[in-house]
């Protein structure tokens, strides 16, 4: 499932890492990203009206993890990202990224950046555009060469940056934007719903490439409203509802893989009669639920008893679906 | 649609089409009765520079290559109204530089339509807008001498011959406009000028020595006349011969120069000379 | 991952490299070459007008080319200026660009300098048609350099301007905000005669205190000088073009401020 590395071979465990900038700013036990009591606010259209995206976030980010910001649409995520990059400046509380405000360049040289349904020039080809950034970001020439076709084989584009980008699909598109995230080889990813509208194939690919970023010791901080990726490949996770924070934590922790029911489908005459709960019917076929491997087996005594057909079976886990749906739409106050 | 509905819908295309090709004949010739009137709606030049936003000399061309056309046209009775108002107060105004326009403006007005002093007036303003351009005061002069005004146009030559660009003929052109005032001594004076000038070119210097031998000879016989005169009222009758005049100062009577009438007393120079062209 | 790869570039990099890369998107815009070949048409269209005057034709050609490299200089920089930065805020191609260590003002700073080559292009191959069509007539068209060399002062002073609104607004609003600052520069010297007419009180304090804020475009327009050689004061065009560039890093001086504290949501 890992596809060549970027950089050197990685290590057996995550390295050291060693103090990065002037002395005492930062040393490997810091947080990679801290957010603390964060606020935005936006006024509404002409002015009017305000809508407050974020009420007082916080927010931790460590050194060579993958965290996962979840939440449905409108939940405040995408301004996360952007406050943390320095698109956005906060109303109150604060953003230090490498123990730094994100507004300093030197800071914005050690990430990696993929917004939501990017987009990027027309009239350039992706060797182009990564040669441009690569600029941006201070590379000499002959880096940029090397470091662009790295990063271009790196998301399966070999062969094809000479195309305009205007030629290109939108997964193509996608893959060329986290071409650009990895290009300068960055200490902390930040991407927003990098697996948005790509196909299963496209989207198994973001998620190894984000574990082999890890596993070289980087750091991944992305977004999604889609649970199945952010199970497979975080360690955190943080669910947000609009604006507020309503958990956080690793996510072994929050979610178990213990078995805590089962959910089973059949036929049966007498529903009520039947053990365990009835979750839905649909005239004679029933949906119930039942909580440890006894009653499961009273449900299927009792259903074969009176010749009921048993359609399925299926073991319950507590999912982090199950957290997301329990979490959101919680009133305001209530936080964990 | 029915016939009788397309026929009335042609018969009111006839109706409308007929209507304004004959209301436009009568504006075309409404307008071109009264030709002026458009040109009262064309503001001052102070005004169309503020409006041209930067762009006054092109605005400038613009009105002049329209004048142009519009003054070439003899049609349309009033058209004289406005020229100075066109020439000197627009297109001079967009463009105080536009040469072109001052001696084209007085040309209209003085050949077209015999304003002299209009036309003297603009080549005026441009004189005194260009004061390094000898053109100006030189067409100025020409004008001037057409109208019979020679001192005038002995001035506008005198101010084109200051100017350090100004050719020869210039000059040459004062001190004969100087002659035809009836100044002969200051005629004589520039002319020697010339003469002596070593600046001066060597056409000019050939000139200036034949202009000066005919000045000489003219003021000379002048003298003669007046010395005749003279003698009748002293003695009652004109003089036997020029030899009875005696020593009459100043004039060399070289022999058989002068033809002498004893009984009218007029005098005449008889040595033909050949006119050469460009005195 | 070292995360000692990357570093902020030198300002000159930065700027250097959204210049090219500003230029080059500007290059394909197509309202580019819709408007070079109305220009050029136009002067070539002079020499047929130089036909109807009486007197010198040379000088029909000489203001019509002018005032041409001079409009549609200012309609480049107006609809592609314009555009500039909008276009980067609303294809969101300015998230990405400045989550690298790149700083706000060389985002401006690099569309403005990509924005004046363009410019200088558009100018450049004007004034050869015009300088061409100049030469075949036996016409020396090197006084008129100086004229149009205040052109490109003018054009950076109304880019400015057009990088200024088109921060802060949309392309239509920064197109009229910048056609009004244009007429305004235009004007500002009759402000002058204005405030002298009205005498004294509020009205003579608003036009003084106007004129002395807008930029007068007056002190760059050396058109009639040229065409007609007349002597300027020595030290005349050093001094305009000055005047005209400090103005116009001082609106950029503004338009970075605007863009440093902008939201993009």
């Amino acid at each position: 499932m890992r596809g060549p590395t970027i950089g050197p071979p990685p290590p057996a465990a995550p390295p050291a890492r060693p103090a990065s900038g002037p002395a005492g700013a930062a040393t490997a036990a810091d947080p990679v990203l801290l957010l603390r009591r964060l606020r935005k606010g936006f006024k509404g259209h002409l002015g009017l009206g305000h809508r407050q995206a974020l009420e007082s976030l916080d927010l931790e980010l460590r050194r060579g993890e993958c965290f996962g910001l979840l939440g449905p649409n409108g939940a405040g995520k995408t301004t996360t990202l952007k406050l943390v990059i320095g698109l956005l400046r906060p109303d109150a509380g604060e953003v230090r990224l490498f123990g730094r405000s994100p507004a300093d360049a030197r800071t914005r040289a050690r990430i990696g950046y993929l917004p939501e349904n990017p987009y990027f020039y027309d009239h350039l080809t992706a060797e182009e555009f990564l040669d441009f950034y690569g600029r941006l970001r201070g590379l000499a020439a002959a880096e940029r060469r090397t470091r662009s076709a790295r990063a271009l084989r790196r998301v399966g584009l070999e062969g094809r940056g000479r195309v305009a980008l205007r030629k290109l699909s939108k997964g193509t598109i996608q893959r060329v934007g986290l071409a650009q995230a990895i290009q300068h080889d960055p200490e902390l990813l930040i991407l927003d719903e990098p697996m948005s509208g790509l196909d299963p194939i496209g989207r198994r690919e973001v998620r190894d490439l984000i574990l082999e970023f890890r596993a070289a010791g980087g750091t991944v901080l992305f977004s999604s409203h889609i649970l199945q990726d952010a199970e497979m490949i975080c360690d955190r996770v943080a669910i947000l509802d609009r604006g507020c924070l309503r958990s956080a934590g690793r996510l072994d922790e929050l979610v178990s893989s213990r078995i805590e029911g089962y959910e089973v489908t059949l036929r049966s005459a007498h529903p009520a009669t039947l053990p365990g709960t009835v979750v839905a019917r649909d005239g004679e076929h029933c949906l119930v639920r039942v909580a440890d491997l006894q009653e499961l087996g009273r449900l299927l005594a009792a259903a074969t008893e009176e010749r009921g057909e048993v359609t399925s079976i299926w073991p319950k886990r507590r999912t982090l679906e199950d957290l997301f749906l329990r979490e959101i739409g919680r009133p305001p106050e209530e936080r964990r | 649609m029915t016939a009788a509905r397309r026929g009335a819908v042609a018969l009111a295309l006839v109706a409308a089409v007929g209507v304004a090709a004959v209301s436009g004949a009568r504006l075309s010739r409404l307008v071109a009765e009264r030709p002026g009137e458009e040109l009262l709606y064309l503001p001052n030049g102070e005004q169309l520079r503020i409006l041209s936003l930067g762009h006054a000399s092109l605005l400038a061309d613009a009105i002049y290559l329209w004048a142009i056309q519009y003054y070439s046209n003899y049609e349309g009775a009033d058209r004289g109204r406005y020229v100075e108002h066109v020439f000197r107060g627009v297109i001079t105004e967009l463009d105080p530089h536009y040469i072109d326009a001052y001696w084209l403006g007085a040309l209209i007005l003085i050949v077209e339509f015999g304003e002299i002093d209009a036309g003297l007036g603009l080549l005026d303003k441009g004189i005194e807008r260009n004061p390094e351009r000898w053109i100006l005061p030189y067409l100025a002069a020409w004008e001037s001498h057409h109208a019979g005004r020679f001192a005038q146009a002995e001035g506008y030559f005198r101010r084109a011959a200051a100017l350090p660009d100004a050719p020869p003929v210039v000059r040459r052109a004062q001190a004969g406009m100087r002659t035809k005032a009836g100044d002969l001594d200051g005629a004589l004076a520039l002319w020697r000028q010339i003469a002596d000038d070593p600046r001066s070119d060597a056409g000019s210097v050939a000139v200036a020595r034949r202009q000066l031998a005919q000045l000489d000879a003219r003021l000379e016989l002048e003298r003669l006349e007046r010395a005749v005169e003279r003698f009748r009222a002293e003695h009652g009758r004109h003089p036997g011969g020029l030899g009875e005049l005696g020593t009459v100062a100043g004039v060399r009577l070289a022999g058989g120069s002068y033809a002498y009438d004893a009984k009218t007393g007029k005098i005449t120079r008889r040595s033909a000379r050949r006119v050469v062209a460009g005195d | 991952m070292s995360g000692e790869v990357a570093a902020p570039p030198s300002p000159l990099a930065a700027i250097r490299a959204i210049a090219l890369n500003t230029f080059r998107e500007a290059i394909r815009d197509r309202i580019l070459y819709l408007l070079l070949a109305f220009a050029l048409g136009v002067i070539a269209v002079s020499r047929l007008l130089s036909l109807l005057t009486v007197g010198s034709e040379e000088k029909i050609i000489k203001d019509v080319g002018l005032s041409a490299i001079s409009l549609f200089g200012v309609l480049t920089t107006v609809f592609v200026g314009t555009s500039l930065v909008f276009k980067e805020v609303e294809r969101r191609t300015i998230y990405t660009l400045l989550a690298n260590p790149v700083a706000r003002w060389q985002f401006i700073g690099g569309k403005f300098a990509g924005l004046l080559a363009v410019l200088a292009l558009n100018l450049g191959l004007m004034s050869a048609v015009l300088g061409a069509v100049l030469l075949l007539r036996d016409e020396s068209p090197w006084p008129l350099v100086p004229a149009i060399a205040l052109i490109l002062v003018e054009l950076a002073v109304i880019a400015a301007f057009a990088l200024l609104f088109s921060s802060l607004t949309n392309p239509i609003l920064a197109a009229l905000g910048t056609f009004a600052v244009y007429v305004a520069g235009h004007l500002s010297w009759s402000l002058r005669l204005l405030a002298d007419k009205v005498g004294s009180g509020l009205g003579a304090v608003l036009c003084e205190g106007l004129y002395r804020v807008l930029p007068n475009f007056d002190y760059l327009d050396l058109k009639a000088s040229a065409v007609h050689g007349l002597p300027r004061p020595p030290g005349l065009v050093p001094a305009a073009a000055a005047y005209g560039l400090a103005y116009a890093f001082v609106v950029l001086v503004v338009a970075c401020f605007a863009f440093q504290r902008r939201d993009f949501k």
